[in-house]
């Protein structure tokens, strides 16, 4: 007989089954049975990620609307090219020269006729009453080229709207050129 | 931490119930030896720090637990000293000493390193090296003797 034998002839194998739960007993933990558990947490975690959602849906504020200032009845729209939702609503400012605006859904106003060229961000947008302007584009701060959308509404507007169609262009915007048909630039805004 | 204990639990159940008998001295001590260690870890398991491995943690548990067990035996005569008494001893683990046991059974019925017996039993590698060749030692000279 050599250790070996001598050690396998004091204790033999053990093939008990295991008893977890016998454990847990005296150890006086209680656990969830894995299926109540499992269901406990998905409802724990659907109340965490619809909660806050449905809130916002039912406190959150519409934002602003088309100025009341506005001819609603001679409304012009910018859409979206990808989703065809809309971007911007332009209308005849009543009893003034000049316009209302709204850019959906963060921003709106009326503003009188003048010269100047104006550019707000973000999401970012302008206007301008130069009627030159054709095309334009924005220069990120790390040098690449969005082109933005550009539009002209004659009649009673009368001026020439650009606006950015991602709204992660104006946070790291350098600049916006403005140019005319020939490409050559109306107007320089840093 | 709960889960990671009852993973080593079912994953070596078999090798901490042989040791525990061993150490315990009777198979059903040991079981229960066993099943009192993971409760006593259960309970304790946020003073767990990290410091070595879970398994040796538990392992220390275990080789306490087997040892409280073998002591509470009516017939218990438990000694750091080999139980010999003047008398020849009746089996050749008799000649070795509580840790030579324990260190010996934790290297063959848990297959554990020097390392491993060195955590769960909070001394050093050296130390477990050497008890456990002159634990083996004195096994091969008594199953010698008693086979001439």
């Amino acid at each position: 007989m050599n250790e070996a034998q001598l050690l396998d002839e004091l204790v033999g194998r053990f093939e008990e089954p295991a008893d977890w739960d016998d454990v847990l007993r005296r150890a006086g933990a209680r656990r969830l049975p894995r299926r109540r558990l499992v269901l406990t947490a998905a409802v724990v975690v659907a109340a965490l990620a619809v909660g806050p959602a449905l809130g916002v849906l039912l406190t959150r504020d519409r934002g602003p609307r088309l100025p009341s200032g506005a001819d609603r009845s001679r409304i012009a729209v910018v859409l979206s090219p990808v989703t065809r939702r809309v971007l911007l609503e332009v209308a005849p400012w009543k009893g003034h020269d000049g316009f209302c605006y709204l850019v959906v859904p963060v921003r709106a106003g009326c503003v009188p006729r003048a010269h100047n060229t104006v550019v707000f961000k973000p999401p970012l947008f302008g206007w301008s009453f130069d009627k030159r302007i054709v095309s334009g584009q924005a220069t990120t701060l790390s040098g690449a080229h969005v082109p933005l959308t550009v539009k002209h509404f004659g009649g009673r507007i009368d001026a020439t709207f650009f606006l950015a169609r991602s709204r992660l262009v104006p946070r790291l915007l350098h600049s916006v050129t403005l140019r005319d048909a020939r490409g050559r630039v109306v107007v320089r805004l840093r | 931490m709960l889960d990671e204990l009852e993973t080593l639990y079912r994953a070596k159940l078999p090798e901490f119930r042989r040791v525990a008998a061993a150490i315990a001295g009777d198979r059903e001590l040991g079981r229960d030896a066993v099943q009192e260690a993971f409760a006593s870890a259960v309970r304790r398991r946020r003073d767990y720090r990290g410091s070595g491995t879970l398994e040796a943690w538990i392992w220390r548990i275990v080789v306490n637990a087997a040892r409280d067990a073998r002591r509470r035996r009516p017939d218990a005569s438990a000694s750091e000293e080999p139980a010999t008494n003047g008398h020849a001893p009746l089996l050749p683990l008799d000649l070795l000493t509580e840790r030579q046991r324990e260190i010996v059974f934790l290297h063959y019925y848990a297959d554990l390193d020097y390392a491993a017996i060195a955590d769960a039993l909070a001394i050093s590698s050296g130390t477990v090296g050497a008890t456990l060749n002159a634990a083996r030692r004195t096994l091969r000279q008594a199953l010698e003797e008693v086979q001439t």
